[in-house]
């Protein structure tokens, strides 16, 4: 899991950007269906041969696609993605509208399964072939094993529908007029079921991975002789292990905010939350070409400077690297 | 709740508990205001009022009714009605002391119709008068009680974002249209029977040939920003329709208008190209008008900013707007046929059908404004207080096929398909009963242009005959009838996220298997299927399908004079001829009916047409599934049903009195 | 009896534990896929009904005939579960193999020749890996449209970036092995010393690897129905979910055998491959 950030990286990361961006331009315009109802209605049909052509150049769908290819290469530079296809409003509103929410929800399940993951993850190791241990490593190997729609549909039939404790969907009680600490209580209980769901399902990961590296630590010939020295427990697992084994538990996590975006698409549609992952699959049902190309964006956008930060992380937290 | 209104035998021990429920609603707001005290001192006086006339009632009633089958049936009733009180009002005092009283007055009448066994026709007729009266002080009381409860705010829930609702950007047909007319008005309106009615227009004339439509309009209608209303404002309207057609709703509403000829501030004249009836509904109803102050010079309407909200006459203004979340609306005090009886409307949005009746059974919202599933009605009509509004919509379930090309170009086997469907079986199956059995001739029974002789008909047997005297045997013996030596083995596409129409079409499957014709369901993207449908949304592109599940929304149906698109042939004007279908008696037909000048003389082609579709079926039309929309009752239930299109629409919010 | 020697004898014991939890968790996901498995096979002795026929009324009640109720237009929906493992094994199994087909043979090319060729391939996979993968999950499941063999189709094209990195690995430090070296330097034809001598070996990794996949492909098949991207006529666990989310059953009190089982079903399928890819990665890497 060594990582470091040279040329070759760099020129990596040029060419995952290249990749992605065609991706992000072709796939939308691979899928079946016409987008052309959505711009101008059902009536669609009774539009006649020449008010088509107008519609279809006011979009700017009349040009060969290698024109368009072009165009969106300069919508990334200049940050203008255009308008919505389906609500006509344009689409940067759109994207920072959403994007609040997403890191939001993704924000609060990151630190929750982190923490949760770090802490069990070491008791475990700590503990390992204990009865604890292997509770714990079943437990989580079951957790991961739970469709996330699933989680979350059984959340919301519980908490909110049998027990009415708290909101099944939104992440604001609409056009509630609350301010002030009411406002905060309510989009706090708006987010609670989707941070449960996705903290649940982001647990495991994290667990596993600080096991795996803190066995490995533990077994690492410099940890033998302290324990064998007899010095303290305590000063073992934090003077020498906690130190080791967290370099990669934090290259993890920072991996997993990247993809945590893209994570979000089903949480957020079966919490009706109004995220970006949401907007995606709206975008991808009603064939919105211009948003899907910009929020596909966000994500690759995510992970790139996700792994990029890891990048920049790793050195400086790994002993390792940081003495050779 | 609905059920209990369909009993006239349980009319008073309705009233008495509808009156207790009311009393323990007024009792149970935590607002300490003199209206709402005063309000439950007037519902309780009432009440006692109510239930003086209900005794009369029950005594009278008493007497009437000595036979015992009518007493096991008030039981029925009494049982039924402890059950749903019970189930929603745990804890009530209030409403379980009303219940204790009705049931107390019941037994009494049981007691004394045991003792009194003769009926008397006075005594029925004094029962009624004093269910009547029983009834009007109801009503008085709950007016009473709502103009007590101060505002009224409604929350609704759609299923999809709408956009910012002007008329170049709401979404889609239905509810996006409904909402945006909530802020926009026309010409005329639809009235609860579905027929349009004078609104901004005050008179509406047509000439002899049906060319020219003229009206005059309502003065001192003013636009929310205050400006006044006038026919420049029409006709602008009408203009910036037919130039930018990216509202194609609209655009195709005016095709063929020539000129708005504007002769006063308030009357002008359509001048339409050829004859045209049907007119008012077409495009009078239909096309909302907008200001001219504020649209002059938008170049791309659907872009333009337009600010913080859309200037309409409508009853209601857009004030805010979430994208992707919610919709607030306030009412219009100034509206010109009154101020409305909601004053604020919340919409707002969900995912999904799922989500919008998780929110209604939370108490989330007020009121869905999209149809509820069919096994969703039992289950939310049980729950108190939400109630559901049910009327006939004219939205379709149908089989399409390419009747062009063989075998469905041979009228045979399209009778045969159409002989081998149980629409009653799928009615029931999959809608559990709450659809309507379609009219093999598409006009759905409630529509006044319906002709009654259309009956459908399920005869596996002769759908059998008709193949085999058409020559469409099974030669090779392997349960599959043949034609032109090649299987009758066809793919059905549809639609998979539509999940009725999947249904519908996994049932059509079992059904043509019954006649020797094998198919299999092929469920896609709706993307893929429009485009094997109706390629480009442009008939003249043909069709890439042999057997579709296909449905049209409401307005194709709604407005009769619709009708030839669908089966003209496609040089002929059939812009929704999906199938290929081509007639020459229809094509006449079609020709004739737009220019036919009588209502008469329309409805005479529409049941010959009807009784063509049903001859030669240029699709088979299944069934038209039934509106059901769910409310809470306890919050706001005037909602007014107009038929074929639904709840949701101005008259639902406003007071009765400024309705059509 | 010296601290030493009683640290000594713990040392022990814990040996003993560590191998116990892997063996443990192979022979429970062993069991689990095994019972599920025969379920399959012999589903159509099991069941009691035809799950693609109309039995009973719809939307009914568990009862004696029906232990689960029955479904949206009257099928039984015990049997559409026995049934379902059928579509829901052979999806994530079937998808796996792809996945493995794909990964193992990147992963050995890229291995056996990490110069050019290979670290060209490696760029692929880590794009692949970076790309957003639910979005993408779903246009390539709108694009390609339903059936069976697509919802394979996509979820093997996706999940095969994984077992090809770890292949790949094993391969690198395989290819400096004496007996390959040998190998090359009589002059043995690349193609030879591959399917002799490194394919063999990557053996028990693949297999690892496979049964992961396998695992993610059940939940990803489950996520793809839910999501109305499956093919809804397919009885597969996934798609009884889409039915039951469809026609309302999370709010009903038919969640309780509707939605609760083929949930479980999908969790235990997708756990039992899990258990058995965790106990063969600890036998593949002692060292932990």
């Amino acid at each position: 899991m060594r990582r470091r950030l040279d040329v070759r990286r760099l020129t990596q990361y040029g060419v995952v950007v290249v990749v992605a961006v065609t991706l992000n331009f072709l796939l939308p315009r691979l899928m079946p269906g016409n987008p052309l109802v959505l711009i101008a209605g059902v009536d669609v049909g009774l539009l006649s041969p020449d008010e088509r052509a107008e519609i279809v150049a006011r979009v700017g769908l009349d040009v060969p696609l290698w024109k368009q290819y072009l165009r969106y290469w300069g919508d990334i530079f200049t940050g203008d993605f255009g308008y919505s296809f389906r609500s006509s409003r344009p689409i940067v509103d759109m994207i920072w509208d959403r994007l609040p929410w997403t890191l939001l929800i993704t924000g609060l399940s990151l630190i929750v399964s982190a923490v949760a993951g770090v802490i069990l993850g070491a008791i475990s190791a700590w503990r390992r072939g204990t009865k604890t241990d292997l509770g714990m490593l079943s437990g989580m190997i079951s957790i991961e094993s739970l469709p996330s729609f699933w989680l979350g549909m059984l959340l919301i039939s519980i908490f909110a529908v049998q027990w009415g404790l708290l909101p099944s969907s939104h992440a604001v009680t609409p056009a509630s007029g609350l301010a002030g600490w009411a406002h905060m209580w309510d989009i706090v209980s708006h987010a609670i079921l989707p941070v449960v769901t996705l903290s649940i399902l982001a647990t495991p990961g994290v667990y596993m991975t600080m096991r795996y590296s803190m066995l490995e630590t533990l077994g690492e010939d410099y940890i033998r002789t302290a324990r064998a020295k007899g010095a303290g427990e305590r000063r073992v697992l934090f003077g020498h292990v906690a130190r080791n084994t967290i370099a990669p538990v934090v290259t993890v996590l920072a991996l997993r905010i990247g993809f945590a975006f893209g994570g979000t698409v089903i949480v957020e549609t079966v919490f009706t939350y109004p995220g970006l992952g949401r907007l995606v699959f709206e975008a991808v049902s009603g064939r919105d070409y211009p948003v899907m190309q910009a929020a596909f964006l966000v994500f690759t956008a995510a992970v790139l400077v996700a792994n990029l930060a890891a990048d920049l992380l790793y050195p400086l937290i790994d002993p390792r690297t940081r003495t050779s | 709740m609905t059920t209990m209104r369909r009993f006239a035998s349980s009319k008073a021990l309705t009233l008495v508990l509808m009156l207790g429920l009311m009393a323990a609603a007024c009792g149970g707001e935590d607002t300490s205001s003199e209206e709402v005290s005063a309000a439950q001192a007037q519902a309780a006086t009432a009440q006692s009022e109510a239930a003086a006339a209900q005794s009369e009632a029950e005594s009278a009633q008493a007497e009437a009714e000595a036979a015992a089958s009518a007493l096991a049936q008030a039981q029925a009733d009494l049982e039924a009605a402890q059950a749903a009180a019970s189930a929603a009002m745990e804890g009530d005092e209030a409403s379980q002391s009303a219940l204790a009283d009705a049931q107390a007055a019941l037994e009494e009448a049981e007691q004394r119709a045991a003792a009194t066994a003769e009926a008397s026709e006075e005594a029925v007729a004094a029962a009624e008068s004093a269910l009547a009266e029983a009834e009007q002080m109801l009503d008085e009381a709950m007016m009473e009680q709502e103009a007590a409860a101060g505002p009224v705010t409604v929350r609704a829930a759609i299923t999809g974002d709408e956009a910012t609702l002007n008329p170049y950007t709401y979404i889609s047909g239905f509810p996006g249209w409904n909402l945006l007319m909530l802020q926009y008005d026309s010409l005329m309106q639809l009235d609860a029977a579905g027929i349009p009615q004078p609104w901004l227009a005050d008179t509406v004339s047509v000439n002899a040939d049906l060319t020219e439509y003229s009206f005059t309009m309502v003065e001192g209608v003013t636009w929310h920003d205050g400006q006044p209303l006038t026919a420049h404002d029409v006709d602008f309207s009408v203009d910036y329709y037919i130039n930018n057609v990216e509202a194609s709703r609209f655009a195709r509403d005016l095709r063929g208008v020539e000129d708005l000829v504007v002769t006063g501030d308030y009357s002008a004249t359509f001048v339409l190209g050829s004859p045209k009836a049907g007119f008012e509904l077409a495009a009078l109803a239909d096309i909302p008008i907008i200001p001219r102050h504020v649209w002059e010079g938008v170049e791309v309407p659907s872009e333009h900013d337009f600010g913080a909200t859309n200037i309409g006459t409508g009853p209601y203004k857009l004030v805010e707007y979430v994208e992707g979340q919610s919709y607030r609306f306030e009412a219009n005090p100034d509206y010109f046929r009154g101020a409305p009886a909601v004053e604020e409307l919340v919409v707002i949005v969900f995912a999904d059908d799922a989500g919008a009746q998780a929110a209604i059974r939370t108490g989330e919202v007020d009121v869905i404004f999209e149809r509820i599933p069919p096994e969703q009605i039992p289950l939310l009509d049980a729950q108190d207080p939400l109630d559901i509004a049910l009327g006939p919509e004219f939205t379709t379930q149908m089989i399409n096929y390419d009747a062009s090309k063989r075998p469905f170009d041979d009228v045979a086997v399209r009778q045969a398909i159409n002989l081998a469907m149980d629409r009653q079986d799928i009615v029931d199956t999959v809608f559990l009963g709450a659809a309507t059995v379609g009219s093999p001739g598409w006009i759905h029974p409630e529509h006044r242009s319906y002709n009654p002789s259309m009956i459908p008909v399920y005869d596996p047997a002769a759908a059998n005959a008709l193949l085999d005297a058409a020559g469409y045997v099974d030669g090779d013996g392997d349960g599959v009838r043949e034609f032109d030596g090649q299987p009758m083995s066809f793919e059905i596409i549809t639609n998979a996220p539509d999940s009725l129409r999947l249904r519908i079409a996994e049932l059509t499957v079992e059904m043509l298997a019954a006649i020797g014709i094998e198919t299999s369901v092929a469920a896609v993207e709706t993307g893929t299927w429009e485009q094997a449908v109706w390629p480009e949304f442009n008939v003249n592109n043909g069709r890439n399908y042999d057997i579709a599940m296909w449905g049209w929304s409401a307005p194709v149906q709604a407005d009769p004079l619709r009708l030839p698109q669908l089966v003209a042939s496609i040089p002929m004007g059939g812009f929704l001829n999906l199938t290929g279908y081509a007639s020459a008696e229809m094509d006449a037909l079609s020709a004739a009916l737009p220019v036919e000048s009588t209502e008469a003389g329309r409805i005479a082609i529409l049941l010959r047409m009807q009784e063509i579709i049903a001859e030669e079926l240029p699709f088979v039309l299944l069934l038209y599934p039934d509106g059901a929309y769910v409310y809470d009752s306890s919050v706001y239930s005037d909602w007014e049903f107009i038929a074929g299109q639904g709840i949701v629409s101005k008259l639902s919010l406003l007071p009765p009195s400024a309705r059509p | 009896m010296t601290v030493a020697d009683s640290r000594e004898r713990a040392a022990r014991r814990t040996a003993r534990r560590r191998s116990r939890i892997p063996t443990l968790f192979g022979l429970a996901g062993g069991l689990i896929v095994g019972i599920l498995v025969c379920g399959a096979v012999f589903a159509p002795w099991l069941a009691p009904y035809d799950p693609t026929e109309r039995v009973a009324r719809p939307f009914l009640f568990p009862s004696s005939e029906h232990l689960l109720g029955t479904n949206d237009i009257g099928q039984d929906l015990l049997s559409e579960m026995i049934f379902g493992a059928r579509v829901s094994l052979t999806i994530g199994i079937v998808a796996a193999a792809v996945a493995l087909l794909i990964g193992t043979t990147v992963g050995v090319v890229a291995g056996y020749y990490p110069k050019r060729l290979g670290s060209a391939m490696m760029r692929g996979v880590d794009v692949i890996l970076i790309l957003p993968f639910l979005p993408l999950l779903i246009v390539l499941a709108a694009y390609l449209g339903r059936s069976l063999l697509n919802t394979i189709l996509v979820i093997g094209v996706l999940i095969w970036a994984e077992p090809a990195r770890i292949i790949r690995s094993q391969v690198l430090s395989l290819r400096s092995r004496e007996y390959v070296l040998a190998a090359r330097s009589m002059g043995a034809p690349d193609r030879w010393t591959i399917l002799r001598h490194i394919v063999p070996r990557t053996g028990l990794l693949a297999t690892g690897s496979f049964v992961r996949a396998v695992s993610n492909a059940i939940l990803l098949e489950a996520a793809l129905s839910f999501l109305g991207l499956g093919d809804p006529i397919q009885k597969s666990w996934g798609s009884t979910l889409f039915w039951a989310q469809s026609r309302g059953a999370f709010l009903t009190p038919a969640w309780k055998w509707w939605v609760l089982p083929p949930g479980l079903l999908i969790m235990l399928a997708s756990l039992g491959f899990a258990l058995i890819a965790f106990s063969l990665e600890e036998r593949i890497n002692p060292r932990l």
